[in-house]
């Protein structure tokens, strides 16, 4: 690129910044004079009230149980949708079909999805079990669909070469290549899932969120604390437990 | 093999009217400049290559236009080692290995992984005999790329097949490695008398190794003799003027 393309560029950049700026009402005098407000929410919400302990690990453990039946749920979901969403497994027209609806459906982020759910089934888990399905679905799918594009043809065709049956090649040739991937790829979604799951609460759709939401609305900020503080708590345990297993799979 | 031809899309003819006899023990060198269709001459042979014309018959067996299970059995008796190795490199060498035993194993057994413990005593003894008695449970990403060629070696041969072809063997190796893995595949010409066809782009090792040279250029046969024939006018004929007596 020419000298000038590049400072075109950058100007531009800059022009698109400063627009989206201005639109959004960015203001540095307007956060400063919040300062009292933050620290005094803050301030509010010490010592946690260690009495709502009991709801909020309630809570924690069915946004555990949302992740974990809708992420579950939706890797069995995303298999067949995943080959017939990979170039190399799939005829054009599904390939094509397939690529189509799943970058449809993964514009809509899971919240989203629970609010169509609670308006279809109701108010608890369920629906956020639904959302994170149907989004966690679509975002598994493009995963393995990429993993197994990104096949090696060399030992499919070794253990073909042995005289195996398709079944096999299938298993022993493409199997071991693709298992620890979508293993890693599941457990990682899982651990998106339990911070996706803490806010379907908001939207009535179950776990941890709902007391974060129902504590702030009810100005009980200590209680709030303690909530957010169990969120923080089980957030850190299942990153640093999936990590530690993914990192032993691939 | 008899007119054996095949031409890939885009007008290409890798064979061109191939007519080869190859008998049993024998140790046969292919060579050829890249791209000379020697690896397309051993994939027909397995039946990984449907060759375009000409038919091609492994121990009496035609492999061209065979029924999906005849094409299994005749691979089942044709070990086959690759220039990249091939071996899946999450599994240990020891899986690796059995997996050569597939062809002979019961099949509902072998996908959920349950192996004939002879199947497995025997894949032991086959990495025994390759150098790597003890590695059994390391997995193929911690090896070396001659250990991983030698589990390749032994995957093949606890086919126990007839005939073993080697695409290239040693060409991803270090030239220091190129002597242990020939000097294998002619212990088990001699031992087992398996027949082995090695393409081979480095001559010396060709006329080291190989009882009968074959030579390639662009897909014809242009050499075809024991190792002191092949003279200057030989290589010449295969791989071109200026590399005579050298690499390719």
């Amino acid at each position: 690129m020419s000298h000038r393309g590049r400072w075109a560029g950058w100007a531009a950049i800059a022009a698109v910044f400063i627009w989206s700026a201005v639109a959004t009402e960015v203001s540095v005098g307007r956060m400063v004079e919040g300062l009292p407000f933050m620290w005094d929410f803050l301030r509010r919400m010490v010592p946690p009230d260690p009495s709502v302990l009991g709801n909020a690990v309630r809570g924690a453990i069915q946004t555990i149980q949302i992740a974990i039946v809708g992420t579950v749920v939706a890797a069995v979901l995303a298999l067949p949708v995943g080959f017939a969403a990979a170039r190399n497994a799939a005829p054009r027209w599904l390939f094509y079909t397939s690529r189509l609806l799943l970058n449809a459906f993964r514009a809509v982020d899971t919240l989203v999805y629970a609010l169509f759910f609670v308006a279809a089934v109701g108010l608890g888990p369920f629906p956020g079990v639904l959302a994170v399905i149907v989004y966690t679905a679509t975002v598994l799918a493009k995963l393995y669909s990429e993993a197994i594009e990104a096949i090696e043809p060399g030992p499919v065709e070794a253990v073909r070469a042995t005289g195996a049956t398709s079944l096999q090649v299938l298993r022993w040739g493409v199997l071991p290549q693709l298992v620890p991937q979508f293993l890693s790829f599941t457990l990682y979604r899982f651990e998106t899932n339990i911070r996706a799951a803490a806010v379907l609460g908001f939207v009535g759709a179950g776990g941890i969120g709902f007391y974060v939401q129902t504590y702030l609305r009810l100005l009980n900020y200590p209680a709030a604390a303690s909530v957010l503080l169990v969120l923080v708590v089980l957030v850190m345990l299942v990153d640093f437990a999936s990590s530690r297993v993914r990192a032993r799979l691939v | 093999m008899r007119g054996l031809c095949k031409d890939y899309p885009g007008g290409s003819r890798a064979l061109d009217d191939v007519d080869l006899d190859i008998g049993p023990g024998e140790f046969v060198a292919l060579i050829g400049p890249s791209g000379a269709g020697k690896s397309t001459l051993l994939r027909c042979l397995n039946g990984l290559v449907t060759p375009t014309a000409g038919r091609v018959e492994v121990g009496g067996v035609a492999v061209t236009g065979a029924t999906p299970e005849t094409l299994r059995r005749v691979r089942a008796g044709i070990g086959f080692v690759f220039q990249q190795f091939n071996l899946l490199r999450r599994l240990s060498v020891l899986e690796n290995t059995v997996l050569g035993r597939l062809s002979h194993s019961s099949r509902w057994r072998s996908l959920v992984g349950w192996f004939d413990p002879a199947d497995l005593a025997r894949a032991r003894a086959t990495l025994a005999r390759v150098g790597l008695g003890g590695l059994d449970t390391r997995r193929i990403d911690t090896l070396s790329g001659g250990q991983q060629q030698r589990v390749a070696i032994a995957r093949a041969l606890v086919q126990a097949p007839a005939v073993i072809l080697a695409d290239e063997p040693m060409a991803s190796l270090d030239p220091s490695l190129a002597h242990t893995v020939m000097e294998l595949l002619r212990r088990i010409n001699h031992e087992d008398g398996i027949t082995v066809i090695a393409s081979l782009h480095v001559l010396e090792l060709a006329q080291a190794y190989g009882q009968r040279i074959i030579g390639l250029h662009r897909g014809r046969v242009v050499h075809d003799g024991p190792p002191d024939s092949l003279d200057d006018a030989a290589t010449t004929r295969i791989f071109g003027p200026g590399v005579a007596g050298g690499a390719a």
